[in-house]
């Protein structure tokens, strides 16, 4: 599990690469948490380089959203792959978190 | 109940009967990966949205037995008989642990906002719902191996 990070005028934008299941989150959880909440600024996230997704992803995304939430900002993924996609749809995550097709549109999403 | 030091190795057996894969899977989270390389190693090429059903499916029982079901640093274990059948491939897991029919657990809340939404509870529902068919047992005490299963799952995945 991998993970980058830069800025996007004023968005923070996060890329995850790997697998989001149980073994990947443990190994990524705290790094992800520290390069989006304490920022407090709008965030996208690529997902598009995400293999797997399971409920343990799913906790991490929807923990750290909540956080920068109560920080007044927002966030939103894109970049589903089909798999990864179907998983999200099924527990109705975008419900709570937006799922973009393109960056240009979750930027949209958040500074919106 | 029998203690052992925290195991590493995730696979205790693994061998393939009458076409079947028959895998025992010890008491620590790598049984999850080292488990799923087995089955796909035997399964072969899948359409990649089954195989990632399977994928989530196995790693959600099999995290959740081991996190929910099991004692601590016990001996206890999952046994996982992997086949095709004509359309589907089929997983049946048997567990020593806390008895548990996941058919029966509470649907969670929906999602209505950020704030309220729920943390963790999302694995059995995605389990439920990404299944093409689900059955609970109670297995009966008929085991001669000295494994003494207290829930048998049996879950489907259309092919």
């Amino acid at each position: 599990m991998e993970l980058q990070h830069s800025d996007v005028g004023e968005v923070r934008k996060v890329v995850l690469a790997g697998r989001l299941d149980t073994a990947g989150v443990d190994r990524i959880e705290t790094k992800f948490g520290a390069v989006i909440v304490p920022a407090g600024k709008n965030t996208v996230v690529d997902i598009s380089e995400v293999t797997f997704l399971a409920s343990m992803g799913i906790r991490m995304l929807i923990a750290t959203t909540r956080s920068l939430s109560r920080k007044g900002a927002k966030l939103a993924m894109f970049g589903a792959t089909p798999a990864v996609k179907e998983v999200i749809e099924t527990t109705a995550l975008t419900d709570i978190i937006p799922l973009a097709a393109t960056e240009n549109e979750a930027i949209g999403i958040v500074a919106g | 109940m029998d203690l052992r030091p925290e195991q590493e190795t995730g696979l205790r057996s693994a061998q393939v009967a009458g076409g079947a894969l028959l895998l025992v899977l010890n008491n620590t989270l790598t049984a999850v990966e080292d488990g799923r390389n087995e089955i796909l190693r035997h399964l072969g090429p899948l359409d990649p949205l089954v195989r990632n059903r399977l994928e989530v499916l196995f790693e959600e029982l099999v995290s959740n037995t081991i996190r929910h079901g099991f004692a601590k640093h016990s001996a206890q274990s999952i046994h996982v008989q992997v086949k095709r059948t004509p359309g589907a491939v089929e997983l049946t897991f048997e567990d020593d642990g806390v008895p548990f029919n996941l058919l029966e657990a509470q649907p969670p809340e929906p999602f209505t906002s950020i704030e309220t939404a729920r943390v963790g509870g999302l694995g059995i529902p995605l389990i439920v719902k990404m299944a093409s068919a689900l059955r609970y047992e109670r297995p009966a005490p008929t085991s001669c191996t000295g494994f003494r299963p207290s829930n048998r799952t049996i879950i489907s995945i259309a092919t």
